[in-house]
């Protein structure tokens, strides 16, 4: 049992690293310039100054605060948006590059279900989602103080706790396009396109008599505003993340089980 | 207990037919040669067999068990070896990062027996694998779980004559120690070197099933001459000459020539009590090529 799960796993170990210092270092220039951004204007100022449906689209509270800047900067910007897309890459390759480059029929060969293949490797996509929500709130943490400002202990853990099944989600998104389409490229790009439409579907609509309609997407579930500046979590969300994500992953099963490869 | 059963293996895909209502059985214990052109459909029936493609009808059963069986199929595969016809391995894991999955999966007494014989590059990424190395690294992964049936596609594509040539004594000791094989190939000399039986497909249908044998007695021979002088043509109105191409000295005569090609299916005895009377400079005699069978088989029909 786990052979595939230990295999991807290990061989995505570096790649997480990779990826983790490009965060840690996003996170750390956002930072650095917040003492600078926070002189230049007074309270809101800037916010007032940018487009209502920028403000809205990226769901930006305010900017006053590190918390506000950290909210919008950092976490909808790098965690909802960049990383979320990254992982709906990411998984998209799961099963259609196997498939692509002729390694299914090698992985199938061997005595293993359809359903343990596929869920062990979306499994492995743990090692990226984990590492990069463990090795990057230490320099967070760090940068912070080093510009004598500080941050709720608590709250810098809730939001990368929260972001795990966020992540997860957004891989499941992939996944499914992953056995959808044989080939990797169509796979990932349906992934990012959708998974970005979702976003757009979400913020945009909010407020407007189709709110409702946000709800499938997994960025409703996940809100950094609410963690960094009220410190309201929401077990629920993540719960809803959670079944989104065990909804896709059966789904992906389904069609992977009957699929010709 | 046949090792595989097909009985009425259909493959729809709409636009192509590419298995048309076949039904065979491979032996336990034999080697079973499953020859056809490009695109005849081969690939198509060993990847049903081995579940990757679902049947549109019929069914098949592979050491007994169901192939739409899913569970059933899963304990078959414990004693199958496959090499695909172009086998895909993680390009960024080494060849032995690869054998190490494979026997975490499937078990693999017998890697350090199959490394030696086929000599796989293993510490290097199978990104920088040639061909042929690409080749012995599935050969390993085929064998390694001490199979009981093992199923090659195109097993000796890329492989050297040399190793070529060990696979072949492989597979004949791998056939007196029970394992039942059943590959497909294009190369006669493989197919005539190692099969007791061979089916033939084309265009998704079974053309002919038979003994090794008896097909190569149809098959015939290629035979070329080069005579010092002129033969009369009649020398050849001989049973068993098919597709005579003749060419005369200085393009003289017709019906008369010093160099010849043609098919031979009849008794080389009576050939060559014939020529004898001539003097030759060569002749040769060689295996007719697949791609000349499969023309003799249906190209006229």
């Amino acid at each position: 049992m786990f052979e595939f799960l230990r295999y991807d796993g290990t061989k995505r170990i570096r790649g997480s690293i990779y990826l983790s210092a490009g965060m840690a270092a996003l996170a750390a220039m956002v930072i650095w310039v917040y003492p600078s951004f926070s002189d230049s204007f007074d309270g809101d100022d800037l916010l007032e100054a940018y487009p209502p449906q920028l403000i809205q689209v990226f769901d930006v509270e305010t900017m006053a605060s590190i918390e506000g800047f950290l909210a919008f900067e950092l976490y909808v910007f790098g965690w909802v948006i960049l990383l979320g897309l990254y992982m709906a890459y990411s998984a998209a390759g799961v099963i259609a590059d196997d498939v692509d480059r002729g390694r299914m029929d090698t992985l199938l060969a061997m005595p293993v279900s359809r359903p343990r293949l596929l869920a062990e490797k979306f499994a492995a996509l743990a090692v990226p989602i984990v590492l990069v929500n463990v090795l990057v709130p230490p320099v967070i943490l760090v940068s912070i103080r080093l510009i004598d400002e500080s941050i709720a202990l608590a709250d810098l853990a809730a939001i990368h706790l929260f972001a795990i099944p966020y992540l997860f989600a957004c891989a499941g998104i992939g996944l499914l396009c992953s056995v959808a389409f044989d080939r990797t490229g169509v796979a990932q790009r349906v992934a990012l396109g959708g998974t970005f439409a979702l976003f757009l579907v979400e913020s945009l609509l909010e407020g407007t008599q189709y709110e409702a309609v946000g709800a499938i997407a997994p960025m409703r579930y996940f809100d950094p505003n609410e963690i960094l500046l009220e410190s309201v979590y929401d077990p629920v969300g993540a719960a809803v993340l959670i079944g989104m994500t065990l909804v896709l992953v059966g789904a992906s099963t389904v069609w992977f089980v009957r699929k010709d490869v | 207990m046949a090792a595989i059963e097909l009985d009425g293996l259909t493959k729809d895909y709409g636009d192509v037919l590419a298995n048309d209502d076949l039904t065979f059985e491979v032996e336990t214990g034999e080697i079973f040669g499953y020859l056809g052109p490009n695109g005849a459909g081969k690939t198509t029936t060993i990847r049903t067999l081995l579940g990757f493609i679902s049947p549109t009808g019929g069914s098949a059963r592979v050491l007994g068990h169901d192939i739409t069986d899913r569970s059933a199929l899963i304990e078959a595969k414990r004693r199958i070896g496959y090499l695909s016809d172009e086998p895909g391995f993680d390009e960024d894991a080494t060849g032995t990062e690869i054998l190490d999955l494979h026997a975490a999966v499937k078990g693999g007494e017998r890697r350090d027996e199959l490394i030696e014989l086929f000599e796989p590059p293993l510490d290097r990424p199978v990104r920088d694998y040639s061909r042929g190395n690409v080749q012995k690294l599935g050969l390993v992964t085929t064998f390694m779980h001490d199979p009981d049936l093992v199923v090659l596609d195109e097993p000796t594509s890329g492989l050297d004559p040399l190793l070529q040539q060990r696979f072949a004594e492989f597979l004949r000791e791998e056939k007196r120690n029970g394992v039942t094989v059943f590959f497909s190939s294009h190369v006669l000399s493989e197919v005539r070197r190692l099969c007791d039986r061979v089916g033939i497909i084309r265009e998704g249908r079974l053309a002919t099933i038979e003994p090794i044998d008896a097909l190569l007695e149809r098959t015939g021979k290629s035979v070329r001459i080069h005579a010092d002088e002129s033969i009369p043509l009649d020398a050849l109105d001989v049973a068993g000459v098919h597709d005579l191409e003749t060419a005369g000295r200085n393009g003289e005569t017709t019906d008369a020539f010093t160099e010849c090609t043609f098919t031979f299916t009849g008794d080389i005895n009576t050939l060559l009590g014939r020529l004898g009377e001539y003097t030759l400079l060569d002749l040769s005699i060689e295996e007719a090529p697949l791609e000349d069978v499969f023309l003799q088989f249906y190209g006229e029909r």
